[in-house]
């Protein structure tokens, strides 16, 4: 019994450490991204490009092509469940709904989870284990400023962009198999489709996947500097990070379903 | 401080401690001016540590770091960032950023510090290459130079601003002999041409012969002896003795004790 408490009680500290550990990391890049700019220091723009095109464009065709996949696959069960009812002329509602506010964010979430917030790990991990963080300050460089801010602005940006893609090209998976396999009307199912999203539909699904960008990027940048040793650190690291970073995202999408929810 | 003048670093009662793990317990010593000042000690004593203290990257648990007349220790951090611009380190394992050329890597500290015009820059990285010896290397990505040759790009690195010392740590190790005492020469010739303050960390006998104003021999935690390299070879002190002659330690008796290190219980009687 103490034990488990002890565990327990462990867990909660280490817990709010790493918490309070990524909050002071939020602040400093905060910083660097609003007000060191004002005082003069510049921002690393041509980075920041940089991040943007590898972790949003690079990724759109893993993204298109999944998404599309599960569209068809959303198609295809909800046609299976709904034609029991009568109800088959409500998969493009049903399908555009999921895709908006659900499953356009979380998939786009997890797979750049799976291509950028691991390589954000292994990348600083790989520099704090070579010593490079440690001649970047030596030479009095801020690595939140060269590492994480280029980083976390070109994820922001790019996570809600490519979710924005995801949805088109689910919907359009949806479309695919309705219109190819279950004879419906291809005007009628992308009529239905527009009808059935609204505005806060959108409004909900875009919120998330800006928190969901800043989410990968914190959780992977700081499970980077958390390596020590060698090659084996950054590979434990990239592990618990990707793994930390879709466990967060999931709470977080709890969250925002449940307030999204209690507000209608 | 009477000689204050003379010292360009001052470490008093310094106290480095890895959560309860005690790796520097009460050390003192000064760097002269313009000397090269020389880090013996074996793996493990705790100099890349005391390294990394002395160019701010670590807090001390106590102890003072006078860095020209100022106390390291106690500064602001913008203050701290304006001293950094006065040193210069060579790591171990040159660390030089993977993903950037020969080049970019040096042209770095002028970039973020200086506003001088991207030509400029250029020569004075040219510049810079060629005195360590790798004129013509500026595209080349860090990968595809030789261990000797990193070590050379790093110390280019390391001079980009003109700074007054430059830390090395373990210059020559992983080195063959003569690569290594290449860079021992650049040691030398950056002393000669720039009169520049250099504390050099190593256990390579040889390099201290050839480089060495004074040698200061860590053991335990503190330093054993402290002096030019004739007064510590004189020392009466058993640790050094043993080091100078390159005895190994009583059979069993280093396994143990590195085995407590390892543990991090190492008594320190
Ligand atoms: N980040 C660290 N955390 C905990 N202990 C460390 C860390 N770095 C070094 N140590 C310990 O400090 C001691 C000295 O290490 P170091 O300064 O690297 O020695 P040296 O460079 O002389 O070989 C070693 O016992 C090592 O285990
Ligand atoms: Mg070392």
């Amino acid at each position: 019994m103490t034990a488990i408490l002890g565990y327990t009680g462990r867990a909660f500290l280490l817990g709010t450490h790493a918490f309070l550990a990524a909050c002071s990391l939020i602040v400093d890049t905060l910083f660097w991204i609003v007000v060191a700019p004002l005082q003069g220091k510049g921002l690393r723009v041509r980075a920041t490009v940089e991040q943007f095109v590898r972790v949003g464009y690079s990724s759109l065709p893993i993204v298109m092509l999944i998404t599309f996949l599960l569209g068809a696959i959303l198609a295809m069960q909800s046609a299976y469940q709904l034609s029991r009812f009568g109800v088959a002329y409500l998969v493009p509602n049903l399908v555009a709904v999921a895709a908006v506010r659900e499953l356009a964010p979380l998939m786009t979430a997890i797979l750049i989870t799976g291509r950028s917030g691991s390589a954000f790990t292994a990348e600083i991990g790989t520099m704090k284990v070579s010593e490079e963080i440690d001649a970047l300050e030596v030479m009095g460089l801020n690595p939140t400023k060269y590492l994480v801010v280029p980083k976390f602005i070109g994820t922001t940006l790019a996570v809600p962009l490519v979710t924005m893609v995801a949805t088109f090209t689910m919907i359009l998976g949806g479309f695919a198999i309705s219109t190819a396999y279950l004879g419906q009307d291809p005007r009628v199912y992308l009529e239905s489709s527009a009808d059935a999203i609204t505005m806060k539909d959108f409004v909900n699904g875009f919120t998330k996947s800006v928190f969901f960008a800043m989410v990968i990027c914190v959780v992977g940048v700081y499970r980077g500097f958390e390596v020590e040793g060698g090659a084996e650190g950054v590979g434990k690291k990239t592990t618990s990070s990707v793994v930390t970073s879709i466990f967060l995202i999931v709470v977080l999408d709890v969250l925002f379903t449940y307030l999204f929810f209690s507000e209608s | 401080m009477a000689q204050a003048a003379g010292n360009l670093i001052e470490v008093t009662d310094l106290v480095v401690k890895y959560g309860d793990h005690t790796v520097i317990d009460g050390m003192s010593f000064n760097v002269r001016r313009g000397e090269t000042f020389v880090i013996l000690g074996g793996s493990g004593s705790g100099k890349s540590t005391l390294l990394r203290n002395l160019v701010g990257l670590m807090r001390p648990y106590s102890g003072c770091i006078m860095f020209d007349g100022n106390d390291f220790t106690q500064m602001s951090d913008h203050d701290r960032l304006e001293m950094r611009k006065k040193m210069g380190m060579c790591f171990q394992g040159s660390a030089l950023f993977g993903s950037m050329t020969v080049a970019e890597n040096v042209a770095m500290p002028l970039l973020e510090h200086t506003k001088l015009e991207r030509s400029t820059i250029d020569i004075m990285v040219k510049i810079k290459l060629e005195l360590v010896g790798l004129g013509g290397f500026e595209d080349y990505m860090p990968a595809e130079l030789s261990g000797g040759m990193r070590k050379r790009a790093g110390l280019a690195r390391a001079m980009a601003m003109d700074p007054e010392v430059i830390f090395y740590d373990e210059p020559s190790a992983g080195l063959d002999p003569i690569v290594g005492a290449g860079l021992d020469m650049l040691i030398l010739k950056l002393k000669q041409t720039f009169s520049l303050t250099s504390v050099v960390v190593t256990h390579e006998l040889p390099s201290v012969e050839l480089i060495a104003d004074q040698v200061c021999m860590l053991d335990q935690g503190g330093v054993a002896e402290l002096g030019t390299l004739d007064e510590v070879k004189r020392s009466s002190n058993a640790y050094v003795q043993q080091f100078f002659a390159r005895r190994p330690s009583e059979e069993g008796d280093d396994d143990a004790r590195y085995l407590r290190t390892l543990r991090g219980d190492v008594d320190r009687d």
